[in-house]
């Protein structure tokens, strides 16, 4: 089977960790993540007939990148970076927060997803997405398990590449 | 006639004279008598209700007091604390006591059959053949004697698990060596200057070594007391290890056939 490290980065409280908690069954405490700032899961997939093993770096979120260690970004071979559709600080700069993580993974595409669609009206959403200089691969929503399989699928087909 | 007639008026003169002198008496007792009475109709009417309480206190007395009573010792733990050491102190004590002399009677046994075994014929023509002489550290390497329990190929960069041998049962290898990989980079990150690798982390008896590559490491977890020579021993094994490993990089894609090379590895340090 094919095991590939694929990464989870975010600002703080856009979801990660939830999207994780609704898609894998977790061994290790969420506290590895306010401790050494990350916590690794693991989920078994299958991508058309290739079963493949996602090792999920969840990356806490910082205001300051800079100061998650470097080498949690290395050797991973897809990365997800999720924002908060109801909290606008969680999208601006996304053009600049996608290069910092494709610097620091040396990956040159990301799946962007957008999560907490719940917590919007449809009105809404089609605002922020409209707002968007991005484009946004998928919306989400973790608290009704909206579209979290489908990020993932994403996710693992990436790291096929 | 006369006579019985006076007798008479004398009996109800006395009578008045007793209804006028116990008149008050004989309405307290009979005010006494109601309340008697009310008080039993009360009690038998109350009865059932104070039952009630005391059996439900009875039964759900920690969900009604328990939080308060957890408090209150709290409080009264901290507030006397040097009376609890005191109290607790010579309970300790026996029961460390009894651990330590558990312990070294453990001890005792192990050293003695290692010490018989040494000083049998078969072994003292052995050691006389060999060269060898029988040291302290010989006996006691034998009592404390390491065992690798765990030995970890895993990518360098990704943290990705490329071969394994265990002897216990972790549950999912895959997830530990991403979690060791990410606390590796964390103290090599917080702790470490520019170049430096994280190698030992230890508890106790149980010492995580990770002898580092360049595009892997390997991560052994070792039990018992691991003295210069079995660290010698086992660096040269690995250095070996991963000498083979990198030279042919089949192995890094065929996970069975290094595993089996792991496990040849192992058996060959246990015999040296």
């Amino acid at each position: 089977m094919i095991a590939k490290k694929v990464l989870l980065v975010g600002n703080f409280g856009v979801g990660k960790t939830s999207l994780i908690r609704r898609f894998v069954l977790n061994e290790f405490s969420e506290d590895y993540i306010s401790t050494i700032g990350v916590r690794v899961s693991s989920k078994i997939l299958k991508v058309d007939s290739t079963e493949i093993k996602l090792l999920i770096w969840d990356v806490a979120g910082t205001s300051d990148d800079e100061k998650v260690p470097k080498a949690y970004f290395m050797g991973s071979s897809a990365a997800m970076y999720v924002f908060d559709l109801s909290r606008q600080e969680t999208y601006t700069n996304l053009e600049e927060r996608l290069a910092l993580v494709k610097e620091l993974s040396s990956l040159k595409e990301i799946t962007l997803v957008g999560n907490k669609k719940d917590l919007l009206t449809g009105d809404e959403l089609e605002a922020v997405l409209g707002s968007l200089s991005t484009h946004i691969d998928l919306v989400t929503s973790a608290k009704e398990d909206d579209n979290v399989e489908d990020a993932f699928l994403a996710l693992a087909k990436q790291s096929l590449k | 006639m006369k006579k019985a007639a006076e007798d008479h008026i004398k009996d109800k003169r006395f009578e008045l004279l007793i209804d006028l002198l116990l008149a008050d008496d004989r309405q307290d007792i009979s005010l006494l008598k109601e309340e008697l009475l009310e008080a039993k109709n009360f009690k038998s009417k109350v009865d059932p209700f104070v039952d009630a309480k005391i059996e439900d206190l009875r039964q759900n007395f920690p969900v009604y007091f328990g939080d308060t009573i957890t408090e209150t010792i709290k409080v009264q733990i901290k507030e006397s604390q040097d009376e609890v050491v005191e109290a607790l102190y010579p309970i300790m004590g026996k029961l460390v006591k009894k651990f330590i002399a558990s312990e070294i009677a453990k001890l005792f046994e192990s050293i003695n059959n290692t010490i018989n075994e040494k000083f049998s014929v078969k072994s003292i023509i052995k050691r006389f053949f060999k060269g060898k002489k029988t040291k302290a550290e010989d006996v006691l390497q034998e009592v404390f004697e390491p065992v690798v329990e765990e030995l970890f190929v895993i990518g360098k960069e990704s943290g990705l698990l490329i071969g394994s041998f265990s002897r216990g049962n972790i549950a999912d290898k895959d997830m530990v060596s991403g979690m060791l990989t990410a606390i590796k980079a964390f103290a090599e990150d917080a702790f470490s200057k520019e170049g430096q690798d994280l190698e030992d982390i230890k508890f106790e008896t149980f010492q995580l070594s990770m002898m580092n590559f360049k595009s892997i490491y390997l991560a052994t977890a070792t039990s018992g007391i691991l003295n210069a020579e079995f660290k010698d021993r086992l660096t040269d094994s690995l250095n070996n290890l991963a000498d083979t490993i990198l030279r042919n990089r089949e192995y890094l894609a065929d996970e069975s056939k290094l595993n089996n090379l792991l496990e040849e590895v192992l058996k060959d340090l246990e015999q040296k």
